[in-house]
């Protein structure tokens, strides 16, 4: 009996450990690409007044990036995706809300 | 290892549902979330405030953003996006218990942010050579009040950045005792969000 005790508490802790280092690998992962996607986001936002000659679409468009990039630091880098769901959603009706304000104020 | 040893029945019975279960949590202090979104109310007022005296003063407006340069608005970008990506990597790091790697990283987050304060005072001195400073006009006065605030809080988020390498160095952050690692990342990563914000507000449109 307390052999399997011990033989579970041991497994177990292996597991944990194994869970969380499988967790780091992936959470490296998704930085990386996340850091990608933001670097990407970026200079699309910067360039596409080149490519976009209608004033609301060209603001639309760039508040539109700075969402997509407002919720990839908040879900990969904050790691807010695994939090309590109130203090994501606060954070990302920021994002979403604050953009669609500005947006209002110079297109209406 | 086989994972497969442990029913669920198991797991449940210490508490473990699944993975999710394990995961579901604020990181940091509750203390510096409600601090957080303090700042992040008050950087909301500013730029509304900048959107609706550009509305009121668009010549002016287009004037001054005529003077800025966006290739370093886009550099500074790109530098708080990295520096953001090496704190969120040194968290990993100090997760995994390696708080050597961990104040490494803190290292390259802080020399990456080095590039935007160096790239902000000489935009700063650029435009102070033209004779333009905060009471040019309304424009340059929203200008340097919005990014010299962001400025500050970068200062402080590297003092933060400091504070942290050098526990984590000392591996004084552990599995039940990393909230304040956390809670200073999620701080410098609030002030890359903000700058996500007012880059294409003072640089773009």
């Amino acid at each position: 009996m307390a052999y399997g005790r011990y033989a579970l508490d041991y497994s177990l802790s292996t597991y944990l450990c194994d869970l969380t280092f499988m967790q780091i690998i992936n959470s490296n992962k998704k930085n990386t690409l996340s850091w990608l996607w933001l670097m990407v986001l970026t200079v699309i936002s910067t360039f596409i007044g080149l490519v976009i000659n209608n004033k609301a679409l060209f603001i639309a468009s760039v508040l539109f990036i700075v969402f997509l990039k407002g919720q990839q630091i908040i879900d990969i880098f904050m790691e807010l995706a695994q939090a309590p769901k109130f203090w994501r959603r606060l954070l990302l009706g920021y994002v979403t809300l604050l953009p669609l304000v500005i947006g209002f104020i110079y297109i209406l | 290892m086989n994972h497969s040893i442990h029913s669920e029945a198991e797991l449940t019975l210490i508490g473990i549902t699944n993975e999710k279960t394990l995961e579901k949590r604020l990181p940091g202090d509750l203390a510096m979330w409600f601090f957080i979104l303090a700042e992040l109310t008050v950087f909301a007022i500013l730029f509304i405030g900048f959107a609706v005296s550009e509305q009121l003063n668009s010549a002016i407006f287009i004037e001054g953003k005529a003077k800025l340069h966006q290739m370093l608005g886009l550099i500074n970008t790109l530098t708080l996006i990295t520096s953001s990506f090496f704190v969120a990597l040194a968290l990993n790091a100090m997760h995994a218990g390696d708080g050597k790697k961990s104040a490494k990283l803190l290292v390259v987050a802080k020399l990456v942010a080095c590039v935007y304060i160096a790239v902000k005072v000489w935009e700063y001195m650029s435009l102070f050579e033209q004779n333009i400073d905060i009471e040019t006009n309304t424009f340059f006065t929203l200008y340097f009040m919005i990014t010299f605030f962001h400025l500050m809080h970068i200062l402080l988020g590297m003092v933060i950045l400091t504070f942290i390498a050098v526990k984590a160095n000392k591996n004084e952050y552990n599995a039940s005792n990393i909230t304040g690692f956390e809670a200073g990342a999620s701080y410098w990563h609030m002030v890359d969000m903000l700058w996500i914000i007012l880059f294409p507000l003072i640089y773009v449109i």
